[in-house]
């Protein structure tokens, strides 16, 4: 996950470099460090480092570093030969080696070699039972296979051994979704917030599952995890302000003929629609104001 | 649902299709906009394509949301949400998902005739070898059993490319890796400035 600040870092170093200005090394840094996919970017700017031996030595012990981080992104580009030939340079440097073992099951992967793939992992894992990037591998073969239900079995057996990975609980999250398992998912996000409560992106995930399972008690819950998300992110997340809105639509159409006291407590905040509303309304006037009347109009029909 | 023809204009068909290639890595869906054609009853024109989503297809509050706004923008020219595109995460799925069939269902609600076009991996890659003058979407529709099932070629309901050379113009977009451009709701809802309507792409 990336902040907004960390992405226009990104994006900035990527078109200096794209435009001829330099600063290679330092984006090939950023993309390891921030974890994000950008193979293509890698795959050019990484190797017109390695083609280079004035450059490639300029890099020191690093150069090792680049030419895994190129077999990875070639992979992803399906430029398998180039990938190919990174891991023999990494292969003579480092016979044995363990995470080079890994890259060349990964090579099998590339090459729709599963089982192949799977028998090279198991094999690592034997001698190293608690690597993780393995496991997850292993996951990612039966995602490829489109085998949903394996890939949450895997992962929930890894999610007991390493349950601080959030990435993973976000993974199985996703997966269950894919499936229409909202209420799993909704487990998932629940272990998300409990370890990390401030991170708002998880409040929304979990208010967005709660809306879409539905049901009054879920409707009013969604509510409040959208009003942590708005607390967090001061008030500047879209998506938040439109769930409140969302919400106290369809919490109004649940509690039509019930009584009085019932639509009392579940209309509790009615400011807090007005709000939301107004809040999008002036969003939208100072940065897309083209779009205002549309969505002055969708907020009316909300409304209703 | 007797046999009906589906007529897709160039642009909102290329607009999908680049939308997909933007995230080859994610499933992605969209809605097709039109009407049902004021010459001829059996014939579903479709005219435009919003992007929607390329990540948590299966969420309803963006859903509820983009369905809101794009016809409150699209019954002023008098067109509405006639179907759903639908592109899957692998390249070989070729199966209809739950989230699909939902929301195809929904969609059927409003336009009866609403069908589901599901992206088809194979055909996509032979237009960048020049070969295929056929849509690389394949046709879904309701059957008498209010089933979605895939019309094979011999099936009644067929979906035609308005442009007969939209082949041709898709192939040379992705030349140009034009789908960096293509913005759908999902970005727009992480920055309003973000236009789903994407003008001044075929500019």
């Amino acid at each position: 996950m990336v902040t907004k600040r960390e992405e226009t870092q990104l994006k900035e170093l990527e078109n200096q470099v794209d435009n001829g200005g330099g600063g290679a090394w330092e984006y090939l840094c950023l993309v390891r460090k921030l974890k994000v996919r950008r193979s293509e970017k890698v795959l050019k700017h990484g190797s017109s480092i390695l083609n280079d031996p004035g450059k490639r030595s300029a890099l020191g012990p690093d150069e090792w570093t680049l030419y895994e981080q190129v077999a990875v992104a070639a992979m992803d580009c399906q430029c398998l030969d180039v990938a190919q030939n990174c891991i023999k340079v990494l292969q003579r440097k480092f016979p044995d080696s363990k995470r080079v073992g890994r890259l060349e099951a990964l090579l099998l992967e590339a090459n729709g070699l599963w089982g192949e793939a799977e028998e090279a992992y198991a094999i690592l894992l034997e001698d190293n039972p608690l690597d993780q990037a393995i496991h997850k591998r292993r996951v990612a073969i039966t995602k490829a296979l489109g085998k949903p239900s394996l890939a949450i079995e895997l992962l929930s057996k890894y999610l007991e051994l390493f349950m601080a990975d959030h990435a993973a609980w976000r993974e199985l999250a996703e997966i269950y979704l894919s499936l229409q398992m909202y209420k799993q998912a909704a487990f998932c996000y629940e272990e998300l917030i409990l370890s990390q409560p401030t991170v708002p992106l998880y409040h929304l995930a979990y208010a967005d599952v709660l809306y879409t399972i539905g049901g009054l008690e879920n409707l009013i819950s969604a509510r409040k995890y959208y009003a942590a998300t708005i607390d967090l992110t001061g008030g500047k997340n879209t998506r938040a302000l439109l769930g409140i809105c969302l919400c106290a639509s369809a919490i109004s159409q649940l509690s039509k003929g019930r009584n009085k006291e019932d639509r009392d407590a579940t209309a509790a905040a009615p400011e807090l629609h007005s709000l939301a509303a107004a809040a999008i309304e002036k969003e939208y006037k100072q940065k897309a104001p083209a779009k205002l009347q549309l969505i002055s109009s969708a907020l009316r029909s909300l409304k209703l | 649902m007797g046999e009906l023809k589906y007529e897709i204009s160039q642009n909102a068909y290329i607009k999908l299709v680049l939308h997909s290639l933007r995230h080859k890595t994610a499933a992605v869906n969209g809605v097709l906009v039109g009407r049902i054609s004021p010459k001829d009853d059996g014939l579903v024109e479709i005219s435009d394509s919003v992007p929607l989503f390329h990540s948590n297809l299966a969420l309803l509050p963006p859903l509820e949301i983009s369905l809101i706004m794009i016809e409150e923008h699209y019954v002023a020219q008098g067109l509405s949400i006639v179907g759903y595109f639908h592109a899957n995460e692998r390249f070989d799925d070729v199966e209809l998902c739950g989230v699909a069939k939902n929301i195809g269902d929904h969609i059927s609600r409003y336009f009866p005739q609403a069908p589901i076009l599901l992206l088809n991996n194979k055909k996509l890659e032979a237009v960048t070898k020049g070969k295929d003058r056929s849509p690389v979407m394949q046709l879904c529709v309701k059957d008498a059993s209010k089933n979605w099932r895939v019309v094979g070629a011999d099936g009644g309901s067929k979906l035609l490319l308005k442009e007969p050379s939209a082949n041709v113009v898709l192939s040379d977009y992705i030349s140009s890796e034009k789908w960096k451009d293509v913005t759908d709701v999902d970005d727009h809802l992480d920055d309003v400035t973000k236009d789903w309507l994407n003008p001044g792409l075929f500019n």
